[in-house]
């Protein structure tokens, strides 16, 4: 599993994209069959207090694509703070085991943890 | 030895943190900033301080005015964290702002020169793309300008993502 971290619009699903996945390959249900799962952020938003228990079945992905969440004023609402915080800690879970973990900087991967994947 | 860690909620900075602290020597001081203001902060606390059990830290809390601390004695130590420090310095009790920068660089340099090897850490707050009122853009600001003068004190600046550092000033500590 190589997981995509990056802000909101930062080009993570074209990156994707450019290594050969098709839209049919995505999806943000983490059910679903397909290699790519997008959105991990909106998941985990739903429901934050089961976001550990997906581990083992994101792990079973090729891709997992979340939004970076955790920058910004701390938010008022304590439902937002517990899903920032959720997000955060899930990642450090996924970046654990995943093979590689790559940031996307304006349309830009960079690579923090193994190598970039090549089509 | 200073080490200035960044990042977002959940990025993994305090078990980053503590494992830099482990490797270095005793005594080592936690430096906590948090104020235990509800359920949420005490489930906060609770939980580093679990986290730090059986590392070897010993915990001294204290919000405000780190300009006057001093330390019991030489060694490591860990200070956590800038934001909410700059908080306590600039929204007194009583209602009163003031301009937190001096006292909180004031407040590292002075436990710079008390430590072998300290961590401060510290928050992102201004890339979120919202627009705050007058006194949390102010302290957005202030916190900016902290982080600066911080890293360009530090030898080592690290932003930490998904738990992983990468490494913006310096060399990766051993």
């Amino acid at each position: 599993m190589v997981l995509i971290l990056g802000g909101f619009g930062a080009g993570k699903r074209a990156y994707v994209q450019s290594l050969g996945y098709s839209d049919a390959d995505m999806s943000a249900d983490v059910r679903s069959d397909a290699p790519v799962l997008v959105g991990l952020e909106e998941i985990v938003r739903n429901d934050p207090e089961s976001a550990k228990t997906l581990l083992p079945r994101l792990l079973e992905k090729k891709f997992v694509l979340c939004c970076e969440v955790g920058s910004g004023v701390i938010p008022m609402d304590a439902a937002d703070r517990a899903y920032r915080e959720a997000t955060g800690r899930l990642c450090c879970a996924l970046a654990k085991e995943a093979t590689a973990v790559v940031r996307v900087v304006a349309g830009i991967p960079v690579a923090i943890k193994g190598e970039l994947p090549c089509m | 030895m200073m080490i200035l860690l960044i990042g977002g909620s959940g990025c993994g900075k305090s078990t980053y943190a503590e494992s830099l602290c482990e490797k270095n020597p005793l005594p080592r001081w936690y430096l906590a900033a948090m104020q235990p203001y509800g359920p949420e902060a005490d489930a906060r606390i609770k939980r580093h301080r679990a986290l730090r059990q059986d590392k070897g830290f010993t915990t001294i809390e204290r919000y405000t005015d780190y300009a006057s601390l001093v330390l019991p004695a030489r060694g490591t130590a860990l200070l956590e964290c800038i934001a909410n420090l700059t908080a306590n310095e600039m929204f007194a009790a009583d209602g009163a702002v003031s301009d937190p920068v001096d006292r909180v660089l004031n407040g590292v340099d002075a436990l710079n020169r008390q430590c072998e090897f300290l961590v401060v850490v510290t928050n992102d707050v201004g890339s979120d793309g919202i627009s705050y009122g007058a006194s949390t853009a102010a302290y957005i600001e202030a916190l900016g300008r902290i982080n600066a003068a911080l890293a360009a004190r530090a030898d080592t600046v690290l932003e930490l993502v998904a738990g992983i550092p990468i490494l913006l000033k310096g060399e990766l500590p051993e």
